[in-house]
């Protein structure tokens, strides 16, 4: 690639957050390189820095806990949520997910935290992270903050982040006994391809949540909704949430037909 | 910024610029070219090679970040001369057209056969997911993983994929 830039792999998260608050804006953080590398190859993005961030061994790891729930460090990489035998017996719904995400080779780099910093509308871990009520955990040098993943998307490419701030961790809390989630992502073809639009469908406790990807600036979900909601109802809550475009993949229409008609057909398996 | 990188079992020390990527680094610096350079952006699976044991598109890889790490590529898969099983089914079953996604293709195949050895159609078809092949030759490919890993039937009707 053309533009030029340094590169540094800080071993201590103390030294990683100091050196973001010494670059400032120009320092990028480099996780799994999917859409950085790409961007700054297509002239997008032009830092100065490039921070690798997975140097540091527990940006890597995946912690699950009876009473806490989960916590993915932010260098955890889709396919490393797919290995995970804890996440396959109680949080079904990422595992669904994160294996409707690219291919297979960019999910062995591809990162679990770098797919929502992206903030791209057609997230596919978002619809799982907001239907199980995940929080995004937040560091500078002088502070942390955790911010709830419905709060944490503020535009299409926008997130709350500051420029000295990175994401550390998110924290999805247990799930209950009998809690079921179904995605369904609509593609031109069954392999590698974008989302035209995605659905997700998770009964936690005892309600219901409904999260929406590439259907309005940012990945969108419903807030608990009730176990006997009729479809109408649960539908009308989708359709206004969401406010659709055209591209070049398809009309506003048919995306928010499709939302419809995948969310009625999710609910009825999420109900059986 | 100086590297220390093993591929193919061959240990290099060498200066590299932050910006090349890992795709340039070995065709370009170490002149292994049997790695290709198709979309550039992570969707052909043409410059697929192992870093660390794991499948990875080297064009979306920084050479920097090889540091310390482990390559191994097409020019690794056979051995004193003697292609590999796997290269030897897609000689078999003509799973090679052009060439240009074959480095890929069985950097992905081995990939897959290492954590399934005995995939199904539909698996293999997902673990071949992010390699395209545009002459195309996706059956002949499939069929001779399947051989490999001894699920293939000569009779067998693959679905078009």
């Amino acid at each position: 690639m053309r533009h030029q830039f340094s590169y540094t792999a800080p071993t201590e998260l103390t030294d990683l957050l100091t050196l973001l608050e010494t670059v400032g804006p120009g320092a990028r953080l480099l996780a799994g390189g999917t859409d950085l590398l790409v961007n700054i190859r297509n002239g997008l993005v032009k830092p100065n820095t490039v921070v690798d961030v997975k140097r540091i061994p527990e940006a890597h790891a995946i912690m699950s806990d009876n009473t806490k729930g989960l916590r993915i460090g932010w260098a955890v990489t889709i396919n490393d949520i797919l290995r995970n035998s804890d996440i396959a017996s109680s949080y079904q719904l990422l595992q669904t997910c994160a294996h409707d995400l690219a291919s297979y080779q960019v999910r062995n780099r591809a990162t679990v935290v770098g797919n929502i910093v992206n903030a791209s509308p057609c997230s596919d871990m978002a619809p799982a992270l907001l239907c199980l009520d995940a929080s995004v955990e937040i560091a500078s040098s002088k502070a942390y903050r955790t911010v709830p993943v419905r709060q944490f998307f503020t535009g299409v490419k926008r997130t709350v982040l500051k420029p000295d701030e990175m994401v550390i961790g998110i924290t999805i809390p247990i799930q209950s006994k009998g809690a079921k989630g179904k995605y369904r992502k609509l593609k031109r073809i069954q392999g590698h391809d974008l989302g035209i639009i995605g659905v997700a469908v998770a009964r936690v406790g005892d309600s219901l949540r409904i999260a929406v990807s590439s259907a309005a600036p940012t990945p969108v979900a419903t807030g608990a909704l009730p176990l006997d909601i009729t479809d109408s109802e649960a539908l009308a809550a989708v359709d206004a949430l969401i406010s659709p475009i055209s591209d070049v993949r398809c009309t506003k229409e048919y995306r928010r037909f499709m939302v419809s008609e995948f969310t009625r057909r999710l609910l009825a398996e999420v109900r059986s | 910024m100086r590297i220390n990188v093993t591929v193919n079992g061959i240990a290099y020390e060498k200066d590299v610029a932050e910006n090349r990527t890992l795709l340039r680094f070995l065709r370009e610096d170490l002149g292994l070219t049997g790695t290709k350079e198709g979309c550039g952006a992570g969707e052909c699976g043409a410059c697929t090679v192992f870093f660390n044991g794991k499948t990875v598109n080297s064009c979306m890889v920084l050479a920097v970040e090889a540091n310390e790490g482990t390559i191994e590529t097409i020019e690794g898969e056979s051995s004193g001369g003697m292609l590999s099983r796997l290269q030897e089914a897609f000689d078999r079953h003509h799973a090679v057209q052009c060439g240009f996604c074959t480095a890929g293709m069985i950097m992905s195949a081995r990939e897959l056969i290492h954590h399934t050895p005995h995939p199904t159609v539909d698996q293999i078809k997902e673990g071949l997911e992010g390699n395209f092949c545009r002459c195309t030759g996706y059956e002949q490919i499939i069929e001779a993983v399947l051989d490999v890993t001894g699920g293939y039937t000569a009779k067998e009707e693959l679905i078009h994929v």
